[in-house]
């Protein structure tokens, strides 16, 4: 069955620093006969402009409108790029910003009719669950806590696909692999990714609350590249000064493409001694 | 002119402290927007992981976003969001995305990505204007 082709977002982290969480979200949805086309010309979605200029909204919106062209709709794999695309639809209904942006658009040869749907992939891959399910070849015995992409979930009024203080999706999706969800404190707390860039020792304050809440689990996994980014990436600075050994953090689809028998160079799980402890357990 | 659309942001807030009681911000010791929205003095706009939570559980449905994206705009911006905003410009990514990412992107099997150009991004941007706005 073909579930079509949709336009990828991946965003600046995803997209300068961790192809590997876009690798293996091209894998997983390949199972499921879902392809994926790069958005030609695409630009940041404009979160790191709202706080400054309403010309956030232009940047949206010339994204949106870039896939609209294509005909395709919209998949991100950051929860901030779906938050801010989604809320600049509602944003282009504005009848004084709307003549404006349009009049630029038009300039680059593009037109923005909000026609394109944006789905952040734990959405996505939350409508094909029961297929997911039926495709899982190799059963993880792991502890996985999840952790929840934030701005792809609220404001709920907006988001609309899970419930926005205690979401489901991820849970569902891990469980899927036959791994163990636990509970944990800081499950639907914020990693703290947004909160380091304007202070740096508290955003990793929020990440060392996350991971020591989290201790019972074999792994964390998380779907977003702002999460990837102060869990794993910066998991060096987090745990400075702790005794504790380092938590293996994995994306969603790197973690669903081995339950679905995906090789882990296919994934992009690098042999770290955590990433190799964990295909291990996996095994 | 932000004095009045700040008090029509804030006309619905009772400074309950719901939005206060769930920010991840105030549980590390430190003090975001959602001190301002319960009346104190000493907070950052800034100190923000942008998890929404605050606004999705204000029993009043205040748009605390907006208002933080105003009290921002009268505060002097952290580094790491100024350098954001200036690659934005730049590289039309918050991060120095060029077409190094390509080689990245090649060794994993990716399908390579075609940058914006430069000459849209300044029609899109008015990068003169913006960059007033960051200074």
């Amino acid at each position: 069955m073909t579930f079509g082709t949709w336009a990828l977002f991946p965003g600046c982290l995803v997209l300068q620093r961790m192809p590997q969480y876009e690798k293996a979200t091209v894998r997983v949805l390949r199972e499921l006969d879902i392809r994926l086309e790069n958005i030609p010309h695409a630009a940041c979605c404009g979160a790191p402009l709202e706080s400054f200029t309403d010309r956030w909204v232009d940047l949206a919106a010339y994204n949106l409108a870039l896939a609209e062209q294509m005909g395709r709709d919209v998949v991100t794999l950051c929860g901030n790029c779906a938050n801010t695309l989604s809320r600049a639809k509602i944003a282009m209904g504005d009848s004084e910003l709307r003549p404006q942006v349009d009049e630029k658009l038009e300039t680059l040869g593009l037109h923005f009719s909000g026609a394109a749907t944006v789905k952040h992939l734990v959405w996505l891959l939350r409508e094909h669950l029961d297929e997911l399910a039926s495709k899982v070849s190799r059963g993880l015995s792991l502890r996985v806590a999840v952790t929840h992409p934030c701005q792809a979930l609220r404001p709920g009024v907006v988001m609309d696909f899970d419930d926005p203080v205690q979401p489901q999706a991820m849970r569902r999706l891990v469980e899927l692999t036959g791994a163990e969800v636990i509970d944990y404190g800081a499950e639907t707390e914020c990693c703290g990714s947004t909160l380091f860039l304007a202070n740096q020792e508290l955003g990793l304050e929020a990440g060392r609350r996350k991971l020591d809440s989290a201790t019972d689990a074999d792994v964390l996994v998380d779907a977003c590249g702002n999460c990837q980014l102060l869990l794993e990436r910066f998991q060096g600075l987090l745990v400075q000064d702790s005794e504790r050994g380092r938590t293996a953090v994995l994306t969603l689809p790197q973690l669903l493409g081995l339950a679905l028998g995906a090789e882990a160079d296919e994934l992009g799980i690098g042999p770290t001694a955590a990433e190799t402890l964990l295909l291990q357990r996996a095994a | 002119m932000s004095g009045s659309r700040l008090d029509s942001l804030l006309q619905d807030c009772t400074r309950c402290g719901m939005c206060r009681e769930v920010c991840i911000v105030e549980k590390l010791g430190a003090h975001s927007i959602t001190s301002f929205l319960c009346g104190e003095e000493d907070y950052s706009a800034w100190l923000c992981s942008s998890c929404w939570l605050c606004q999705e559980v204000c029993p009043c449905g205040v748009d605390i976003q907006a208002v933080m994206m105003e009290k921002r705009r009268e505060e002097k911006a952290p580094t790491g969001h100024r350098q954001n905003f200036v690659n934005v410009l730049r590289f039309g990514y918050a991060l120095p995305v060029d077409d190094s990412v390509n080689e990245v992107r090649r060794f994993h099997g990716l399908e390579e990505m075609q940058l914006i150009p430069n000459e849209w991004l300044d029609t899109l941007l008015d990068a003169s204007e913006c960059r007033e706005s960051v200074e």
